[in-house]
């Protein structure tokens, strides 16, 4: 048996490295592999040199790099098997998450928001990203993997662009547009005129086309049409009357507080006692009032008018809610602070001014309307909980003429 | 000596079948174990081979060890547990496909 020396087997060992040959491992292997092959099969009469020249054909078609390229092409395939089973099970949680988030939203349970956050997550940063690698693998025209990049990047944005809504995250409208922006003029016309040209695929698009046209555009109606301008004129109306009316009866109040601060009759104190317990319980009203609106109006560059506000969220009670119940659906300190002023200030009418009527600040708690099994909500549930935004700010609204009414009374 | 076709379907097959009976096998070593159980009627070439190894390799099926031989370094492919399992696989898989192509083949031959 021919025995190579360390110089030859140098010489293979760089020739198969300048034939393309990069991964070591494949290097070893071909080495050993024309090593026993010149070991074994050459004749003692024949040179080194030749027999290498003459058996190194046997190893490939066309040139020994296809063996590292047929190497490269099989590995990636492993990394396919293992992509393919992360985005089904990515896939499987994501559509888990948005049933159970869903589900949980709409029977107002606990854990909702983190159930829907994470499942929108999931769908757009590692579900739609790695169906996108997986299937542009599979595609030879690069129009195809362009469209399918546009609409991976439409879906990732639509996605994100509802959790923002959810969440109440500044920027949910600007990306619902872009989002929609890419999928009529640039998703939609390629993925169109790209499918017609072609005779087998020409019905397919256009009926596709069809579809998507009227899928995004129910979204969109769905999603921002509003309600008739006519209720939101009415609502903001009614807020400005009770506004109006409120301004009013602060106003005569600063003016009687003057009148009676000569008056020996009074009890200055009391009128102290008075005044502090009405101005400080209107500044939480105002407070969480504001609250409310610079939430509602996060995202706009300017701070919107009361039309303009009532038109974004006109029956959108999820957002007052958010800001004035904790994830328990329990009150939040505002809330529960406005409601303790709310009883000292009865007491104090009760007591130091013998105000028998105080009917109109009552806070117990009210039947449940939705439940006539005898079941009773708390005042602030009644007033404030998955009430609309609009309603929510009437509410406050008349809360605060109510204050100054029975201010008024005691002066 | 068989068709590259018909061979590149059941490669893997016989590299798993070959190794689940051997303790260890380098590359070279395969090549001659196939060559003379079927007397020169299959032979795997090396440009089939190897990249078939590695990715065998890579999805666990089978592991290496590096071994000095002289003046250069040779690699012994041993097969794991799970590999052992996936031969099997191949192997009742493969059986069956036979079978069925006998059937059909019988079927076609006696349409014919």
């Amino acid at each position: 048996m021919f025995i190579l020396s360390e110089q030859q087997v140098s010489f293979i060992l760089d020739d198969i490295r300048r034939n393309g040959i990069g991964l070591e491992e494949l290097q070893l292997d071909l080495l050993d592999h024309i090593c026993c092959v010149i070991e074994n099969e050459m004749k003692p009469d024949q040179n080194f040199e030749d027999f290498y020249l003459e058996i190194i054909p046997r190893f490939f078609k066309r040139k020994l790099g296809e063996i590292q390229e047929e190497t490269d092409l099989l590995l990636t395939f492993k990394h396919y098997y293992a992509m393919k089973k992360i985005m089904l099970i990515s896939g499987a949680l994501a559509a888990i998450g948005i049933v159970v988030g869903s589900l949980f939203k709409a029977m107002h349970w606990p854990g909702a928001t983190p159930a829907f956050s994470l499942s929108v997550f999931i769908l757009s940063f590692i579900f739609l990203p790695v169906l996108f690698l997986l299937k542009s693998k599979e595609m030879k025209v690069k129009r195809e993997k362009i469209t399918l990049g546009i609409a991976t990047l439409f879906g990732i944005l639509v996605s994100v662009a509802t959790l923002f809504e959810v969440m109440y995250w500044p920027g949910a409208n600007v990306m619902g547009i872009i989002s929609l922006g890419i999928l009529f003029f640039l998703f939609l016309p390629i993925y169109f005129f790209g499918g017609i040209r072609n005779p087998e695929t020409k019905t397919n698009t256009i009926v596709s086309s069809v579809l998507i046209l009227f899928a995004a555009g129910f979204i969109f109606l769905l999603t921002n049409l509003r309600p008739s301008r006519q209720s939101h004129y009415v609502f903001a109306a009614a807020i400005q009357q009770i506004d109006k009316s409120y301004e009013f009866a602060t106003k005569q109040n600063t003016l009687k507080y003057s009148s009676a601060a000569n008056d020996s009759t009074k009890s200055q104190t009391d009128l102290t006692q008075l005044k502090y317990a009405c101005d400080s319980l209107c500044i939480k009203i105002e407070a969480a009032k504001n609250q409310i609106v610079d939430f509602a109006s996060s995202g706009r560059e300017q701070k919107p008018d009361l039309e303009m506000l009532l038109s974004d969220n006109a029956g959108k009670y999820d957002l007052p809610t958010h800001i004035l119940f904790d994830n328990k659906d329990e009150p939040k300190a505002k809330l529960t602070a406005i409601k303790a002023d709310i009883e000292k200030l009865k007491i104090l009418l009760k007591e130091e001014f013998h105000i028998a009527d105080i009917s109109i600040l009552n806070i117990d708690d009210v039947d449940n309307p939705g439940n006539a099994g005898g079941e009773k909500i708390s005042w602030e549930k009644s007033k404030f909980f998955h009430v609309p935004f609009e309603l929510v700010m009437i509410n406050f609204n008349q809360l605060e003429l109510d204050v100054r009414m029975l201010e008024s009374g005691c002066l | 000596m068989y068709s590259s076709e018909l061979i590149k379907g059941t490669l893997k097959t016989i590299i798993l079948k070959l190794l689940s009976e051997n303790d260890k096998m380098y590359g070279y070593e395969i090549t001659q174990k196939v060559k003379e159980l079927t007397g020169g009627k299959i032979q795997l070439t090396e440009g089939a081979l190897y990249p078939t190894l590695h990715a065998l390799e890579a999805q666990g099926i089978l592991t290496t060890k590096a071994v000095n031989v002289g003046n250069r370094i040779r690699k012994y492919y041993s097969i794991t547990k799970t590999g052992k399992k996936v031969a099997a696989e191949k192997v009742s898989e493969f059986t069956e496909f036979m079978n069925t192509m006998v059937y059909l083949l019988d079927l076609k031959l006696n349409i014919g």
